[in-house]
């Protein structure tokens, strides 16, 4: 590991403004971080350890929603019993995510700032990375590519977006909040993530010095929630493909519904047309799998991670027969 | 001497449950693993590799940002003796002088007081190379369009070949009902052991070199750093360290690790640690043989087989390393369980441009399992036959010959075995009712069995060669020492080894230590490798045990119905009169056992393990998963000479060898291992194995210990090949190649289309 | 990045140490403290043969930087045994053989020890999930399951602590 200027703020103004300077980046849980600066994909020249800030409540909103700080644990969060009840979509995706041990160190601000799993990012000698090195090139490509994306891919990068929790946020519309050193600001989830494009280095909208401090849930009452994980093996595996469903279903027909992909993405993956093709139409199994064709009709698959089209629909067909059922 | 006499019934301490010799210091987390220990003055090491995998080395180029004069570096100009590591061949560089044949080939070392300096060190070192054609699989080797070994010789890319011939092949076909071929294939694969490699070395001029480490054979280390060194004997001394899992994986490699640790000691003038991280071990060190094995098969309307046909290949790597043995036990273990007139193996180990591949659990049974175990089931497909019926019709029995003639004088109880294993898996219950429930279900279950035996010990004459040494001693604290060269490293040759000295001597179980595992003290009773340390070594362990008491009613009177007081009063009696009380067997055949090298005839293993396993599949065709949820083995070892131990050996290897056959993928870029990451190489968790049952029939064998046979590295051979077989069960698809992979199913299952109202909650 | 000084409960003594900042709490464990019971496997979050319990809760020490160690209460394998009594967990691992090589055995005894501090009577499902960040390559975890399940049902496997 290089060396590092290590700061220890104690409020988030503090926090905020000791990581305005280039290279600056802020350390919560820690389980990305430290994982990438061990391997120098991560070469921060200070750190801004924000674990001492007051931002690990989970409390509940007025409008039935609910806030939960950004250092709030995975762990906690996932049993947390206003979350068992009223958002098992998004209990369950950080129950499929890590190992237990992860789960209690990775923090909820964490979570949404995960980077990719793409081996060629995580391993300097292993070749260009444009993530990595910007202008470099994309080794994935015609390199190892069974895990890559299949949508949302550029020319530059086709990098997997790993997170679960982030692909529940997404399907429960997840409202960003974030205090900079120009201020307070709030982004909706789905505006804030960023397409790899040509600068796949950059996979978000925060500004230089910009702390996520919270995250506001919004009411999903009446729905119907699940999360499923396709994956190699049973535990401590990232998603081959995953979708999360938060319905509303009245005498069997779809009222409203929210569908979102992990795994097969380059950013947690909002199926806003698959969304459109069930909106009031009976929850039968002609329609889901309408629905899961409209999800992956832009996907573009590589050499090695077809069946990631396939699976992927598959995978979003079984959601909303358990969501709905 | 045999243990005909012995009875079963009066023994006290084997057969029975003791607890692990070295296990409370385990569970108390004070056990000391290599890189638990440090040394005043120590340095680090740690090792440039090549980032090609064939070329000429034309300049090293240091960069002059780092403070190289803290560093010591060594290169192949500072090796004192052979720059080769001793195994069967000595082709393979303690490090590259002028050229590479692999990535991650270890071309100089440095060391360095702060470890975390070395990574960076390391990464400033630029090698120019001229890069010349690599040859990266079976298939570019035998095409021989570039020979990267053995240039000279009449088979250039092939490190060994084997022919084997019974009977006549070529006039079985024409009489056959059914001609059946098929090719197998199966993948590279890791050992994981969760303890690194990692090695400390030490030089004195007085003393020489020490080397302390995780390891598996200290005499081959010894042997490696005598060439290396230009040393004697006495000045070398290899002491094993608590070894976290080795499978294999540490037989050959450490030689390699010590030497360099040694290399750089005696530079530094220091102690020198030296411990890969895993993306290192992943990288650089040995893996499971890859192999492609093609059967063709003549067998008559009955489904008996008359002819078999076998081509095996496979892949060595660049260098010869073990790749001679393991193809033999791939070529011994070929047929499998059948008895057949007529069989022609033609097996070769052809050398490619990766890492050298090594030991791994089942040395080549494994690959080869899996290719008859598999092709059975074809065959009981083409001849319209119960895959069960098929192979209990060809299986061998008492008094047949093997594919080298060998002569079946112990009894085989494969029927018994799997009567036994069709009822404790309720095998055919479940197969009707999985095809009547998959007509309806998409999670397609499905039962498959597999039969196979391994071979105890050392292949052919290999025993008579090692002529290992072992035996007990007595302390001045009046403890038994068991002595012998055989390692712990999990699979519990320590308490077997102490049960069978309690037994052989009549006292119990806490009377009874290891010695030191360390060159300097102990007898060489080979390497712990091959199925060998409970039949082998046990049994001189057995034979010492007897000859002390033996010695004891001789020289100090010692009585018939002695009592712990008197053994050790005996003792002591007997130290008097001679300075020291100890007792040394060395290895002695079997009656009957010859065996032919150029032939390839006669007895391949004094003694067979047997098995038949049941494994249970789940295949979701929404979503191309195949699970294993249930798991049946019953076996006959021998003597189960302690049964806690035994049974985890048999889940241990099943368990590694679910992830064979479905989880673990070794991806090659230029010959090096790109997935070198537990992140990426996967392995089965908690949450991916089935229950396994395990059953034991037991068999004692007369000239194992207390009737012992090998046990260690047979689950690892049946689970591939019954997995694949259920697999078919459950969806009438065939694979042949491992590791299968849900996109492997899914290539299948794509043209068959979807039918959503078939995606199940 | 000079070195901090760290001030934290090891094992229920109190201690502090003078380290790099992001100096892992495994090497600190093993190299400033001399407890070589918890082990490094893969130093990536994967293999959990570092676990340790840290203010209460299961993580991979080779992933938590010393710095974030600071005021915490770290118990590791060698707290287990008071005196010459091992703990249940240690007992039933030695009678069900649930340690074989035994170097995933402290991070395993650790991830149990958190099992059934939560969940006295686990099913084995709830084992297999407790232990799913804990690889054994020996075993194949079948004895391990055993060993949780023979301790939960002894004596003072939840209360048996310093």
């Amino acid at each position: 590991m290089n060396q590092f200027n290590y700061l220890h703020p104690a409020s988030t103004d503090q926090a905020v403004s000791s990581a305005s300077s280039d290279g600056s980046k802020f350390i919560a849980g820690g389980t990305t971080l430290v994982d990438l600066m061990k391997l120098y994909v991560e070469n921060p020249s200070t750190l801004v350890d924000v674990n001492d800030l007051p931002l690990a409540q989970v409390e509940s909103l007025p409008n039935g929603g609910l806030r939960v700080g950004a250092m709030v644990r995975n762990s906690d969060l996932a049993f947390h019993p206003t979350v068992k009840e009223k958002y098992a979509v998004l209990s369950e995706a950080l129950l499929s995510g890590a190992s237990p041990q992860l789960r209690n160190m990775a923090t909820t601000g964490g979570n949404l700032l995960q980077r990719t799993r793409c081996p060629y990012f995580r391993d300097v000698t292993a070749g260009p990375c444009n993530k990595r090195n910007p202008g470099t090139g994309c080794s994935a490509i015609d390199g190892f590519n069974r895990t890559m994306a299949i949508l949302g891919t550029s020319d530059h990068c086709i990098a997997t977006h790993p997170s679960d929790m982030d692909v529940a946020m997404t399907a429960l519309e997840a409202l960003i909040f974030i205090e900079g050193p120009k201020g307070k600001r709030s982004v909706p989830i789905n505006d804030f993530y960023k397409l790899p494009g040509d600068t796949p280095h950059i996979e978000n909208v925060l500004e230089p010095g910009e702390l996520i401090t919270h995250v506001e849930i919004p009411p999903a009452i009446s729905t119907k929630q699940h999360y499923l994980k396709l994956r190699d093996r049973a535990s401590y595996e990232f998603a081959l493909a995953s979708a999360a469903v938060v319905a509303r279903v009245e005498g069997g027909h779809i009222h409203s519904v929210r569908i979102a992909m992990g795994g097969v993405g380059t950013r947690p993956w909002r199926a806003h047309e698959a969304e459109a093709v069930l909106t009031g139409k009976p929850a039968t199994p002609a329609h889901f799998q309408a629905a899961a064709e409209a999800a992956l009709r832009g996907a573009k698959p590589h050499t090695e991670n077809a069946f990631k089209v396939e699976l992927a629909k598959r995978c979003v067909i079984r959601a909303l027969k358990v969501a709905t059922a | 001497m045999t243990d005909d006499s012995t009875n079963p019934a009066q023994r006290r301490v084997v057969g029975t449950p003791q607890i692990r010799k070295e296990g409370a210091e385990k569970v108390l987390g004070r056990a000391k693993y290599v890189d638990d220990i440090e040394f005043p003055g120590m340095w680090h090491g740690a090792t440039v590799r090549s980032t090609i995998p064939r070329g000429r080395i034309l300049a090293i180029h240091f960069d002059e940002s780092v403070p190289w004069h803290e560093f010591v570096i060594v290169t192949a100009a500072d090796i004192p003796g052979n720059n080769h590591i001793q195994m069967i061949a000595a082709d393979q560089p303690c490090l590259a002088d002028g050229a590479v044949n692999h990535c991650d080939e270890p071309i100089l070392l440095i060391a360095h007081p702060d470890k975390r300096l070395l990574p960076q060190a390391v990464a400033s070192v630029r090698i120019d190379y001229e890069e010349l054609p690599a040859v990266l699989s079976i298939e570019e080797s035998e095409s021989k369009r570039e020979i990267i070994w053995g240039a000279d010789t009449s088979t250039p890319n092939v490190f060994k070949e084997f022919v084997l011939q019974k009977g006549n092949v070529d006039e079985a076909w024409s009489s056959a009902a059914c001609i059946v071929e098929g090719e197998y294939s199966t993948g590279a694969q890791e050992h994981l052991y969760i303890e690194n490699n990692g090695m400390i070395a030490d030089y004195s001029d007085d003393g020489g070199i020490t080397v302390w480490g995780s390891l598996q054979c200290p005499f081959y280390v010894h042997k490696s750093l005598m060439a290396v060194f230009n040393l004697p004997e006495d000045k070398v001394r290899v002491i094993q360290t608590e070894t976290g899992g080795a499978f294999g994986g540490k037989e050959d490699y450490p030689s390699i690790i010590a030497s360099h640790a040694a290399l750089l000691a005696l530079k530094a003038r220091r102690p020198i640690k030296m411990i890969y991280d895993r993306m290192e071990d992943l990288a650089a060190t040995t893996k499971r043989h890859p192999s492609r094995t093609r059967h063709r098969t003549a067998v008559d309307k009955d489904g008996k087989l008359l002819a078999m046909e076998i081509e095996i290949a496979t892949d060595g790597g660049a260098y010869s390393t073990l790749s001679s043995t393991v193809l033999s036990r791939a070529t011994l273990h070929a047929t499998g369980p059948y008895v057949c007139p007529n069989i022609r193996i033609r097996s070769r180990a052809w050398a490619t441009n990766t890492v050298p591949y090594g030991a791994f659990r089942g040395f080549g049974a494994p690959q080869t399992i899996f290719a008859i175990e598999r092709h059975m089931e074809h065959i009981a497909l083409a001849v319209g036959m119960d895959p069960v019926e098929l192979r209990r019709r060809n299986f061998l029995h008492d008094g047949d010959t093997t594919a080298t003639q060998q002569i079946m004088r112990e009894p085989v109880i494969l029927d018994q075995l799997l009567d036994r294993a069709l009822a404790v898996s309720d095998f055919y219950a479940k197969r009707e009712r999985y095809a009547r429930e998959n007509a309806t279900n998409p999670v397609k279950c499905g039962i498959g069995i597999a039969a196979f035996y391994h071979g105890s010990g050392f292949t052919g004459s290999g025993e008579r060669r090692l002529n290992s040494l072992a035996g007990v001693d007595v302390t001045l604290q009046g403890k038994v020492r068991v002595l012998v060269s055989s390692t712990e490293f999990g699979q519990g040759t320590n308490t077997i080894l102490a049960q069978i000295a309690a037994e052989a001597l009549g006292i119990s179980y806490d009377d009874v230590e290891m010695a030191p595992s360390d060159t300097h003290l102990i007898p060489n009773s080979g390497p712990t490798v091959a199925s060998r340390t409970s039949m082998v070594v046990g049994h001189l362990i057995q034979r010492s045990g007897r000859q002390l008491i033996q010695t004891l009613k001789e020289a100090a009177n010692l009585s018939d119905n002695y009592t712990r007081h008197d053994f050790f009063a005996a003792c002591e009696l007997l130290r008097a009169r001679d300075g020291e009380v100890k007792s040394l067997s060395r290895y002695e055949a079997p009656p009957n056992i010859y065996w032919n090298d150029d032939t390839y005839t006669g007895e391949a293993y004094p003694a067979f393990a047997w098995a038949v396993y049941v494994a249970e599949v789940a295949v979701d065709t929404i979503t191309y998963s195949a699970e294993v949820i249930d798991f049946h083995t019953v076996q006959e070892v021998g003597t189960v000479l302690n049964p806690t131990l035994a049974a985890g050996q048999i889940e241990g290897g099943v368990a590694q060898g679910i992830g064979y056959a479905l989880y673990e993928k070794v991806q090659l870029k230029n010959g090096h291992m790109f997935n070198n990451q537990m992140t990426n190489y996967i392995m089965p968790t908690a949450q991916d194995v089935p229950p396994i049952h395990v059953y034991f029939e037991q068999i004692p064998f007369a000239y194992g210990a207390f009737g012992a046979k090998g046990i260690g590295e047979l689950p690892h051979d049946g689970p591939a090949p019954a997995i694949l077989n259920a697999i078919q069960n459950a969806t009438g698809e065939s694979f042949s190649a491992i590791p299968l992979l849900p996109e492997d199913i899914f290539l299948r299952f794509a043209s068959y289309g979807l039918d959503p109202e078939n995606i199940t909650a | 990045m000079s070195d901090c000084r760290i001030q934290l409960t090891i094992n229920g003594q109190q201690t502090s140490v003078e380290a790099p900042p992001m100096k892992r709490l495994l090497d600190v464990l093993r190299e400033d403290l001399d407890l070589t019971g918890t082990k490094e496997g893969c130093g990536e979050g994967e293999c959990g043969s570092c676990s340790v319990r840290m203010n209460g809760e299961l993580v991979n020490s080779c992933m938590v930087p010393i710095l974030q160690a600071h005021g915490a209460h770290i118990e590791t394998v060698e707290s287990l045994a008071i005196d010459a009594e091992l703990h249940p967990l240690q007992k039933a691992f030695l009678e069900c053989g649930g340690a074989q090589c035994g170097i995933c055995t402290p991070g395993m005894l650790m991830a149990a020890t958190h099992l059934i501090a939560h969940n006295p009577n686990p099913s084995l499902e709830q084992i297999r999930e407790g232990l799913a960040g804990n690889l054994c390559r020996c075993t194949g975890f079948i004895k391990i399951f055993d060993s949780v399940i023979t301790a939960a049902a002894m004596e003072g496997s939840r209360t048996h602590a310093r």
